[in-house]
C-alpha cells in the first residue's frame, strides 16, 4: 500500500494543492451564500430556488465550478486528515490511513461526475 | 521534551559502536503556538471533506427535481447545519490567510521562465483574486448577478 | 567595571551509555555574565564545576553548525543565543529526533545518509564529461549574478540539523529526507552549472519522498542562516511534479 501511495503522490499532491487554493476560493462565497446568508434570510430564498439553481447550475461551466466545489475540498481535506495522522499517530506506517482517506474521497468525487452529469 | 519520537527517527545507516538512547520530540507539542496554529490548519482538512460532502448531497437534491432541492435547501436553516457552516467559513478564511498569505509566496518557482516576485505582491495578488472571485460569486448565488 | 553577579540555574540532560537507561536531569547554579551565549554557561559548567559533560562546539560565530541543542525544548545554536533571553532557569538538552549518543551529543550519520542521497553536488550529464578535460583552459564554469541569486540563499545551509529537531514529520516518519537535504538538493536543481534534475527530481520522488513534508514551516522558524528550508521544499514538491507530468508526455532520455 505504502509502495501505491508512493506512486500516486504527485497527483495527490496536485489534488490538494488545487482543494487548498481553487477549493477555498469557491468555497468561500458558496458558504457564505447558501450556507449561511440564505438559510439565516438574509438574502431571500428564491435567489436560489430549483429553476434559478438548475439554471445556474446545468452548463457545462456550472457543471464544472459544482465538481471543483466538491471535489476540490474532499481532497484536501483527505490530504490533511492523513497528514493529522502522521502527526498524532507515530506515523501513517502501512499507509492504511491514507488509502482509507482517499478512496474515500475518490469515491466522492466519482459520485460527484455522475451527480453533475445528470443535473 | 515530553513525547518519545518514532524510535527510528534519524536512525544511522550502520550502528555505532555505543549504545545511544531513543529520539526525543520537541517538547511542548500542542502547548506550542506555532505547533498549535500548524495542528489547526491540518485538522481544517476535517470541515472541507465534509463540506465537500454537503456540496455533494446538495447537488444531487437539485439533481432529483424541484421538491428535492426545496428540502435540502430547507433542512440548511437547521442549527446543526448553521454552525458548521460558520465553522466553515472560519476554517475557509484561516486556510486562504495561511495559504495564500505565507505559503503560497514562498513556492514561485525559480530558474523558470517567470520572474520571481516579491512575497507581498504575491500575498496580494492571490488575495485580490480570492475576494473578487468571492463577491462576483456571491453575487450571483444571491441574485444579484445574471437571473 | 562591577562583575555581574547573577546567578542561573540550568538544567542540563545527561545520558551516559554505559549505565543509564534513558537521559536524565542534572541541575547546576552557576554565576553568569550579561554578555555570555549559552554556549558560554555550558562551557563554563564544564570548564570550573562538571567535566564529565559531553556537548560539540567549534567556532562561536554560527558557522560551524555543531552547537545545535533544545533550549527550554526549542531548537538553537547556543553560541548565536543570548543567556539574557532566559531568566532564572534554562533548560538545555540534545537535538530532538535524533538518537542521543551522550549527554548534549546526538548521532548524526542518519542524516549524512539522507544527505548523500540527494546528491548535493554538481552533476553533469556524461555526454558532456569532456566539458571536464578542458576545464584547465576555460577555468571554471561561468555564471551571472542572477544565477548566482536563484539558489544562494539555499546554499548558505550549515548543517546543524536544527531543521530536523524542529520538523514534525521527521518526528513521525523515519523515511523522510527531510528540510536541511531537500533543500541542499534543491540548491543543486537551481544550479546553472548541474545537469542532474532529472535524477533528483526522481529521488525526491522516492522513498522519503518530499511529498511527505506537510509545510508546518517548523524548520524555516527555526533556521540560524535564513536558508528558508520550508521554501525549498515546497519549491522541490511543484518541480518534481512538473517533472513527472513531463514523464507522462514525453518519453525519458536514456532512461
Amino acid at each position: 500500500m505504502k509502495h501505491l501511495l508512493l506512486k500516486l503522490e504527485p497527483i495527490i499532491w496536485l489534488l490538494f494543492g488545487a482543494g487548498l487554493s481553487v477549493g477555498t476560493m469557491l468555497l468561500t462565497g458558496f458558504v457564505l451564500v447558501v450556507g449561511l446568508a440564505i438559510p439565516m434570510g438574509l438574502v431571500p430564498s428564491d435567489a436560489l430556488d430549483y429553476e434559478r439553481a438548475h439554471a445556474l447550475a446545468s452548463n457545462g461551466f456550472g457543471r464544472l465550478v459544482l465538481l471543483g466545489l466538491i471535489a476540490l475540498p474532499l481532497w484536501k481535506g483527505a490530504h490533511h486528515v492523513r497528514s493529522l495522522s502522521v502527526d498524532f499517530n507515530g506515523g501513517d506506517r502501512d499507509g492504511a490511513v491514507g488509502v482509507l482517506v482517499y478512496t474515500a474521497a475518490a469515491l466522492c468525487s466519482l459520485i460527484a461526475i455522475v451527480a453533475v452529469v445528470r443535473l | 521534551m515530553t513525547r518519545a519520537a518514532h524510535p527510528e527517527a534519524m536512525a544511522p545507516p550502520k550502528k555505532g559502536p555505543t549504545r545511544t538512547a531513543p529520539p526525543r520530540m520537541p517538547g511542548s507539542w500542542w502547548g506550542a503556538p506555532r505547533i498549535r496554529t500548524y495542528l489547526l490548519f491540518g485538522a481544517t482538512g476535517v470541515v472541507y471533506f465534509l463540506a465537500g460532502t454537503v456540496v455533494l448531497h446538495l447537488v444531487w437534491a437539485l439533481g432529483k427535481g424541484p421538491d428535492a432541492w426545496a428540502t435540502v435547501m430547507a433542512s440548511l436553516s437547521h442549527p446543526l447545519y448553521l454552525v458548521f457552516h460558520a465553522l466553515t467559513l472560519i476554517s475557509v478564511l484561516f486556510v486562504g490567510i495561511r495559504a495564500f498569505g505565507t505559503m503560497m509566496p514562498k513556492m514561485q518557482p525559480r530558474g523558470g521562465p517567470l520572474p520571481v516576485l516579491a512575497p507581498g505582491l504575491v500575498r496580494g495578488l492571490i488575495y485580490s483574486a480570492w475576494a473578487a472571485l468571492t463577491l462576483v460569486f456571491s453575487l450571483i448565488l444571491a441574485g444579484k448577478i445574471g437571473s | 567595571m562591577a562583575e555581574s553577579k547573577k546567578m542561573l540555574r540550568v538544567e542540563i540532560s545527561r545520558f551516559d551509555p554505559d549505565r543509564d537507561e534513558v537521559p536524565k536531569t542534572q541541575e547546576y547554579e552557576i554565576p553568569v555574565q550579561d554578555d555570555w551565549k549559552v554556549l558560554d554557561a555550558i562551557n563554563y559548567i564544564k570548564d570550573e564545576v562538571d567535566p564529565s559533560i559531553s556537548h560539540r562546539w567549534s567556532c562561536r560565530m554560527a558557522v560551524c553548525g555543531s552547537c545545535g541543542m533544545m533550549l527550554n525544548g526549542e531548537p538553537k545554536l547556543t553560541c548565536k543565543t543570548p543567556l539574557s533571553d532566559y531568566d532564572e532557569t534554562i533548560k538545555i538538552e540534545p537535538l530532538a529526533n535524533f538518537p542521543i549518543v551522550r549527554d548534549l551529543v546526538v548521532d548524526m550519520d542518519g542524516f549524512m545518509d539522507k544527505f548523500r542521497k540527494v546528491k548535493p553536488w554538481i552533476v553533469r550529464a556524461k555526454a558532456r564529461a569532456e566539458d571536464m578535460e578542458d576545464l584547465n583552459e576555460k577555468g571554471t564554469f561561468s555564471q551571472s549574478p542572477d544565477q548566482l541569486a536563484t539558489f544562494k540563499q539555499f546554499s548558505m545551509c550549515i548543517n546543524c540539523l536544527l531543521c530536523y529537531a524542529a520538523c514534525p514529520v521527521i518526528a513521525n516518519e523515519p523515511e523522510f529526507i527531510g528540510p536541511a537535504a531537500i533543500a541542499l538538493g534543491h540548491r543543486y536543481n537551481l544550479d546553472s552549472r548541474d545537469e542532474g534534475q532529472a535524477e533528483r527530481n526522481s529521488i525526491f520522488r522516492g522513498e522519503g519522498t518530499v511529498f511527505s513534508c506537510s509545510f508546518a514551516n517548523e524548520c524555516s522558524e527555526v533556521c540560524p542562516k535564513n536558508v528558508d528550508p520550508a521554501a525549498a521544499v515546497n519549491q522541490a514538491k511543484l518541480a518534481a511534479v512538473v517533472d513527472w507530468a513531463k514523464g507522462l508526455v514525453l518519453p525519458r532520455e536514456g532512461a
